[in-house]
């Protein structure tokens, strides 16, 4: 038998890539299969939390959608239940059941940009150009209520800065069925596509066991059988009136990932159903004094983004700057611990496919 | 639930201030830098799997940072807070990464934007920095607009333009 | 079990219907969104009413408002580039004279244009 000569090539997983986006990953590979992975964050840090430190509550809350720009109101509703936790303001309940219609339509919206991105990692070029059709449907509603179409910039300290209208209400309703109709249509066409059930069943599977020991939350672990859901657990605004459920899966695998992501779609198009039926009459915020200073003590607040558990950790000092704000991005635990242990062993193939059934968001790993 | 935790950590480490949030559903314990690996130990057998954060307060005025970690149980639902004071001059922390693996990136990333010292850590080399030549950043002496100021802009007629 | 595998390679074909449908995409500039009230865009100030107390640029997060001279008196100059169109200054403006219009065209390849002085400010945006 003659000796064989071991050799690998480094090949960049980079931010330029048609599979990859602002993350670069360096893979040694030999032959077709992947020995090591190692990853380089920071294409998107922006220090923000530093630069929280310098700016006042109300500034604060502009300028906080920007973390994960994806899915901008759960940004929006941790910072300012955090604050409001600290000092004790009170909140409308109209004001409470906008905020929560505003935030389960931002997660229909994440879970759709999802759909087309995986469909592209894949090859599959179409189905991202219908699935961001139906997605700007849901900004078209952003857009009536706050103004903006990407960068909200509604939630603020006491409840909504605008209030929202009877013509939104009854495009929400639209909306709705249109939405339903076209989930039927992405079963047809992706979820029960032979090429997908095969290029995903039985890759990167994580054990209940490691998916714990490695932080995961959100639909990545609730693929795995544990069922840990912030809006369960730890109720917050008016999640308790609401009649939901948390969707779990047992295999672990990229296709148990991907329809937990379905059903989650359906399930938050009940929940807006509910929030819209049940809409209070009053007023929509409290005034609050724009110099407001959260009294001295700290506090953490976890919210549930559509990525996983966001968390806020405020420190106040008795004075209108916030003293230390310390943001736990749902992405940071999943693309540098956990993407690099499942891929390794993978075939070079399989490596858009692991990364984008994680889905991550590169702007919450970096801040 | 929560009473079981707590007349543990009770009898286990009776000079550390325990306290009781009026929800009932999370505990906080601020120990001493001596008793604070014991501490974590005896909460991860308690059934605290899941490593949240660990986030760093700088208090210059007092000389030290606080390490602040947050802790959740999936079985018990219940969310942990223990808080360790440690001296700014040299500051340093046993790992955590025998306890929970997934720490071992959010130790990293402390240790660049702050320079806290992780005993036990294989890997803290750079995250997001490259080529940081002056102190952590996140530091509270650190000027962040001074040094946009200086690095980035040039001033004319008294208002800062970017340069180039 | 044959007939499910066969079912699910031919049944994305539903696809092709697509090919018969009109397509989703507009040509901007050329065809536009019907608008829906209250967008967010470039800021318009009523010179009259503005009393030059600069509430405004104490509040703005990014430091976009800047004093400066014109007709004898301080107006405030918008750097746009600077902007992130979050509204706070119109909450803010005692006076109510500063106010965000829905006018979105605002690309340019000139740094300097980007600057708007209390001269343009003065008049209706796209004109």
């Amino acid at each position: 038998m003659e000796e064989r000569e071991i050799s690998f090539a480094t090949l960049p997983f980079g931010p330029q890539h048609p599979a990859s986006s602002h993350f670069h990953a360096l893979v040694k590979v030999e032959g077709e299969g992947v020995l090591e992975l190692e990853p380089h964050p920071g294409y998107l840090h922006r220090g923000f939390e530093k630069l929280m430190e310098y700016r006042t509550h109300p500034q604060n809350c502009v300028l906080v959608d920007r973390i994960c720009v994806l899915d901008p109101f759960a940004n929006e509703l941790g910072y300012v239940n955090a604050v409001e936790k600290l000092g004790n303001l009170e909140v409308p309940e109209r004001g409470r059941y906008i905020r929560l219609i505003m935030t389960e339509f931002g997660r229909i919206q994440s879970h759709i940009t999802w759909i087309g991105i995986m469909g592209m990692a894949l090859g599959f070029d179409s189905i991202c150009r219908i699935a961001w059709g139906d997605r700007e449907k849901i900004i078209r509603l952003n857009e009536m209520a706050t103004g903006g179409r990407l960068y909200p910039c509604y939630f603020c300290l006491g409840g909504t800065r605008r209030d929202i209208s009877p013509e939104f209400v009854k495009l929400a309703f639209e909306t709705l069925n249109y939405l339903e109709e076209q989930l039927d249509f992405y079963d047809r066409v992706f979820f029960n596509n032979e090429s997908f059930i095969t290029r995903t069943k039985g890759v990167g599977k994580l054990t209940a066991k490691e998916a714990i020991e490695l932080g995961a939350t959100g639909p990545n672990l609730r693929a795995c059988g544990i069922d840990y859901d912030v809006r369960k657990d730890e109720p917050y605004e008016v999640y308790p009136k609401v009649n939901f459920r948390a969707i779990t899966r047992v295999e672990g695998d990229a296709y148990a990932r991907s329809l937990c992501r379905r059903d989650e779609i359906a399930e938050s198009i009940s929940i807006v159903r509910q929030l819209l039926r049940d809409l209070p009459e009053g007023p929509f915020n409290t005034e609050v004094n724009p110099l407001y200073a959260a009294p001295k003590g700290e506090c953490y607040f976890c919210v549930e983004a559509a990525r996983g558990e966001l968390c806020f950790h405020m420190v106040s000092d008795g004075s209108p700057f916030p003293y230390r704000v310390k943001v736990r991005g749902p992405s940071f635990s999943h693309s540098l611990v956990e993407f690099p242990r499942l891929a390794k062993g993978a075939m070079i193939a399989d490596i858009p496919v692991i990364y984008w059934s994680l889905d991550p968001c590169p702007a919450d790993m970096d801040r | 639930m929560v009473n079981e935790i707590v007349s543990i950590l009770k009898a286990r480490f009776p000079d550390s201030l325990l306290d009781i949030p009026s929800e009932g559903r999370s505990i906080v314990v601020t120990v001493k830098k001596e008793d604070f690996y014991p501490l974590l130990s005896q909460l991860k057998e308690s059934g605290f799997d899941h490593f949240s954060d660990v986030s760093v307060v700088d208090y210059p005025d007092e000389q030290r940072f606080e390490m602040v970690y947050h802790l959740w149980s999936h079985q018990k639902k219940i969310r942990a807070i223990v808080k360790v004071a440690i001296p700014r001059e040299s500051p340093a922390v046993k790992s955590v990464i025998d306890l929970w693996t997934g720490a071992q990136v959010h130790e990293r990333e402390n240790h660049e934007l702050f320079g806290i010292g992780f005993e036990g850590n294989p890997n803290l080399s750079e995250l997001f920095l490259e080529d940081w030549e002056e102190i952590p950043p996140f530091r509270k002496d650190f000027d962040t607009r001074k040094y946009v100021k200086e690095k980035y802009y040039r001033e004319e007629e008294g208002y800062p333009i970017v340069k180039g | 079990m044959v007939l499910d595998q066969l079912r699910r390679v031919f049944e994305p074909f539903a696809l092709l219907k697509n090919l018969f449908k009109k397509p989703m995409t507009l040509q901007f500039p050329y065809e536009v969104l019907p608008e829906l009230g209250g967008y967010r865009g470039r800021h318009m100030l009523d010179l009259e009413k503005c009393a030059g107390c600069f509430i405004c640029a104490m509040v703005c997060p990014n430091k976009a408002i800047f004093p400066v001279e014109f007709q004898g008196r301080k107006y405030p100059r918008v750097d746009l580039g600077k902007c992130c169109f979050c509204q706070l200054c119109e909450e803010y403006c005692p006076q109510n004279a500063i106010k965000l219009t829905s006018y979105a065209m605002l690309v340019t390849t000139d740094k300097e244009s980007a600057v708007i002085t209390p001269e343009e400010l003065g008049k209706m945006p796209g004109h």
